[in-house]
């Protein structure tokens, strides 16, 4: 079937308009930390969950004290997601109409992508990087809502905003067809698989880069180097908050990984007549698995919890990325589809 | 909530205290063999050797992807050899063009997976041990856990404690409730509870699944074969050692366990892209072949496709590879025709399929002709030079250089049918000449001529068999399992204490304090909090449904019953 080259622009016209509504989006978030309520009582709290558990004990807040007690993720656990997000500052309210305004878009650019080129639209680098950035999108607003997460708005939309635009600008590939080697319904099973899980390793490398901002921040103040009380990391969730929500980040995408890479391994059989060659893309894939997998080890190892696992987490997005922009574009191999020219 | 340490629950099975790894080192004096060899095996099962060696196999696998591998890339190996004389040897020597059969980076996943049996293998011992063992006794201060409420209700100490019991039980938590004493009444009565023992097995089945990748991927190695066969229009051949290009068996497999199977290609198809953007971008590739399974069976026809492979006797042969083979007819001095088939070229890009080959003429006489030729599937004269502007042969030309002389062929080295060794020959035309379809070259001196007179594809095929697929397929999935499995699952404790509330009025009806609390160990996909939650507020209206109402509150329903 012939490209849908009309289906083809109102994608393009739909990725455009996604990236005015997440750059609004970044805008209205800063705006959240540059004139928005405090959000101090709820940090206190979730920094001396110890102290709270001591008022327990009246028996007519019992059951609404245990939900409160327990250990919050992030602020305002006492309510449910959705009415939290209304009860938020209007700044918030703002910056997470825009974000989700923004996915949508984003996600009919996909859609009419895919159907303009009948087939799962991430065939080549730009599509990949459009989709995934998608994926990360989505992933990342849902637990935005689900952990009441905004103060990390402004970051991880930020880093999509610019993936996304330096996308459009740099290696824009208009909608076509696919070569032979790609022409298989595993397209839509393992590139799928490796594009919602970069996505989903592109949301924790931010946080990481937050959790280890934050950390530096702490510890310039512990010895003596900064002045405490800084405006903006004041408003963040803790570190043990951004940790925990790094981890489960990652614990998200890495078994989506995994089938990724397994799936891989069965096209591959299809169509080069072996599972696993150590083609250079298969072997960074399976670095990029193995420095991941060193992460969940490394939280559970008495000295490299926190920041060194951080770091470890920082290194496989970073093979993850040199895989992705530098060793199938520039490294000759069989998975050399990345069309970038 | 790690900080909340039971001490017979580890965190994820390795051994985490850090003291005994870094204290225990054996000193100098007193330390005999055996206990050097238990320091070794407890440093190499550690989490912390673990997570190094992890990091190692990372660096290890970085040479493989960066430099030419003599598995998928012989020519690149060969390039580099040429481009970098001194730095190659030494290259080679450290096992870099074949990082993933190198005894080094053997040595690194062998160790860690050592590592990792040394410690799953104590650790499903303890989890079979652990099958039917009570959860430990509850903490003193249940306020202290991570998660904790209390309340006031209107039931026995021990009433109270079978009501909570059944609410645990009902979801399936394993119980432990300590013995009733009545003679101890300051600390209460209490209720452990565990469920989530899943998450080991899980992580348990992650790790032996891996263990079984490298079984299987050891199977292949021993069992399998890989053989490649370049095949030119109306060839064929059997599938024998002899009729193969190229034969790499696994360690146990010899040329007679190979199917007999033969394959003739019939027609080989390519299309392109012809207009727009991806013109010149392949659009499909069709290797029609007709295949007998062995020799008495009947002949059946397959469409290989690069998706598409052709299953056969236990084997499947996949298209991998594709070219023109263009046909040469040379007659020499005596005008003997001495050479008229397709020689297969290859092409130097996929994008022009610009190819490249040598014809070798040892028969001519009065001396052995040799061409080195490149073949141009739709040629445009662009400012002097010959480009090939599309992959399709829509205007062939073929652009030939002639020697004469001695070929090299008797020398006795082997010879590569894609190069000519011109150190023993002269040059006949002094630049390319260039031949359309039919056109013919005459060699000065009389020395013969050669006619273009056509062109074929050529398909080459692999034929791969391996035993290990299935297996590795198998423990993959077993890996994905376990992994979603002890990530999903969480092993979470609650505790329940019940004491006596310290009365008040002597007319209230017998009533205890509860305490309930819980912690989950790894909470990798979060929601324990809610399931506490929701777990306490079922308690308590349990244990509201089962308390008998208190006068006062008989009172205001009467009230506002009226």
């Amino acid at each position: 079937m012939p490209v849908n080259l009309a289906l083809g622009h109102v994608s393009n016209d739909f990725l455009i308009a996604a990236l005015a509504f997440y750059s609004l989006a970044v805008l209205t978030f800063a705006g959240d930390f540059a004139f928005g309520r405090p959000r101090r009582a709820a940090a206190a709290a979730a920094q001396h969950p110890a102290r709270a558990m001591a008022t327990v004990g009246g028996p007519e807040s019992a059951v609404s004290a245990a939900v409160g007690t327990a250990e919050p993720i992030m602020p305002e656990l006492r309510v449910p997601p959705l009415r939290a997000l209304f009860q938020a500052d209007a700044w918030v309210r703002g910056a997470m109409a825009f974000s989700t305004l923004g996915v949508t878009a984003h996600a009919v650019a996909v859609i009419t992508r895919g159907l303009a080129v009948h087939r799962a639209p991430w065939g080549n680098m730009y599509e990949f990087v459009t989709a995934l950035t998608c994926f990360a999108a989505i992933f990342f607003v849902g637990a935005m809502i689900r952990y009441r997460a905004w103060s990390l708005g402004v970051f991880v939309m930020g880093a999509v905003v610019v993936t996304l635009g330096l996308t459009e600008t740099l290696i824009f590939t208009p909608a076509g067809d696919l070569v032979p080697a790609l022409q298989s319904y595993w397209l839509s099973i393992h590139v799928t698989a490796m594009t919602v899980a970069t996505g989903v390793f592109f949301v924790s490398a931010v946080l990481g880069v937050v959790y280890l901002a934050v950390d530096r921040y702490n510890r310039r103040v512990a010895a003596g180097r900064a002045a405490p009380g800084n405006g903006i990391v004041r408003r963040m969730p803790t570190l043990e908050q951004l940790d925990r929500l790094a981890y489960r980040t990652v614990v998200f995408g890495f078994p989506i990984w995994t089938f990724g890479v397994i799936a891989g391994a069965i096209w591959a059989d299809q169509a080069w007549g072996r599972y696993w060659g150590w083609d250079p893309v298969e072997t960074w894939a399976f670095i990029t698995w193995v420095v991941y997998a060193a992460f969940l080890h490394a939280r559970a190892t008495a000295g490299w919890r926190g920041r060194r696992a951080h770091y470890v987490q920082m290194l496989g997005f970073a093979c993850l990325t040199f895989n992705i922009l530098f060793v199938q574009v520039f490294v000759t191999g069989l998975h050399s589809y990345a069309g970038v020219s | 909530m790690t900080e909340l340490r039971t001490p017979d629950l580890d965190q994820d099975g390795y051994p985490a205290e850090e003291p005994r790894a870094a204290s225990s080192a054996p000193g100098t004096s007193g330390y005999g063999l055996a206990e050097w060899l238990r320091w070794g095996w407890r440093q190499l099962t550690s989490m912390r050797i673990a997570l190094i060696l992890l990091f190692l196999l990372a660096l290890g696998s970085i040479p493989g992807s960066m430099l030419p591998q003599r598995g998928n890339n012989p020519g690149g190996v060969l390039q580099y050899y040429k481009s970098h004389r001194g730095l190659a040897p030494l290259l080679n020597h450290l096992g870099l063009f074949n990082v993933f059969g190198a005894p080094w980076f053997a040595a690194i996943y062998l160790l860690l997976f050592t590592s990792l049996v040394g410690c799953v293998v104590p650790r499903t011992f303890r989890l079979a041990g652990s099958a039917r063992a009570l959860p430990p006794r509850a903490p003193r201060h249940l306020g202290k856990l991570p998660h904790a409420a209390e309340y006031a209700v209107n039931l026995s100490p021990q009433q109270a404690l079978t009501v909570a019991a059944r609410v645990l039980g009902d979801h399936r938590f394993r119980l432990r409730r300590s013995a009733p004493e009545p003679a101890v009444p300051a600390g209460g009565d209490w209720i452990s509870a565990e469920k989530g023992y899943l998450r080991e097995v899980g992580n348990l089945l992650f790790h032996l699944a891996l263990l079984g990748v490298l079984v299987s991927v050891a199977l292949g190695g021993l069992f399998g074969y890989k053989a490649d066969r370049l095949l030119v229009e109306g060839g064929t051949f059997a599938n024998t050692t002899s009729d193969l290009d190229q034969f790499n068996p696994g360690r146990l497999v010899s040329g007679s366990d190979l199917p007999a199977f033969r394959i003739t290609l019939n027609k080989f198809d390519a299309s392109y892209i012809t207009s727009g953007s991806q013109q010149g971008q392949p659009a499909a590739f069709d290797a029609h072949v007709t295949y007998r399974a062995s020799l008495g069976s009947p002949a059946r026809t397959f469409d290989i496709q690069v998706n598409h492979p052709l299953s056969v006797d236990g084997a499947k042969v996949y298209l991998i590879g594709h070219g023109y083979a263009p046909v040469f007819r040379v007659t020499d001095a005596r005008g003997q025709v001495v050479y008229d088939q397709p020689t297969p070229f290859i092409a130097g890009s996929s994008a022009n399929f610009l190819s490249q080959g040598v014809i070798k003429v040892p028969d001519a006489q009065p001396e052995p002709l040799g061409f080195s030729g490149v073949f141009v599937p739709t040629a445009v004269d662009i400012g002097g030079t010959l480009e090939s502007v599309f992959p399709a042969a829509d205007r062939p030309v073929v652009s030939l250089i002639a020697y004469g002389g001695n070929l090299g062929i008797d020398s006795g080295a082997s010879q590569s049918v894609y190069e000519l060794d011109t150190a023993g020959m002269r040059q006949l035309t002094s630049q390319p000449q260039l031949l359309q379809l039919g056109q013919t070259l005459r060699l000065p001196g009389g020395k013969g001529s050669i006619t273009f007179t056509g062109y074929q594809q050529w398909a080459s095929l692999a034929i791969t068999h391996d035993p290990g697929q299935v297996p590795a397929l198998g423990c993959g999935i077993a890996a994905l399992a376990g992994l979603l499995l002890s990530f999903m699952v969480r092993r979470r404790r609650v505790f329940v204490r019940v004491r006596p509330a310290e009365v008040t009025n002597s007319e209230a009806a017998p009533s205890a304090i509860v305490q309930f609390g819980g912690l989950a160990r790894t909470d990798a996909s979060g929601g324990f909090e809610a399931e506490f939650a929701s777990l306490a507020a079922e308690l308590r209206s349990a244990h509201e449904a089962a308390s008998p109402q208190t006068a006062e509150q008989v009172q205001s329903q009467q009230e506002t019953g009226d």
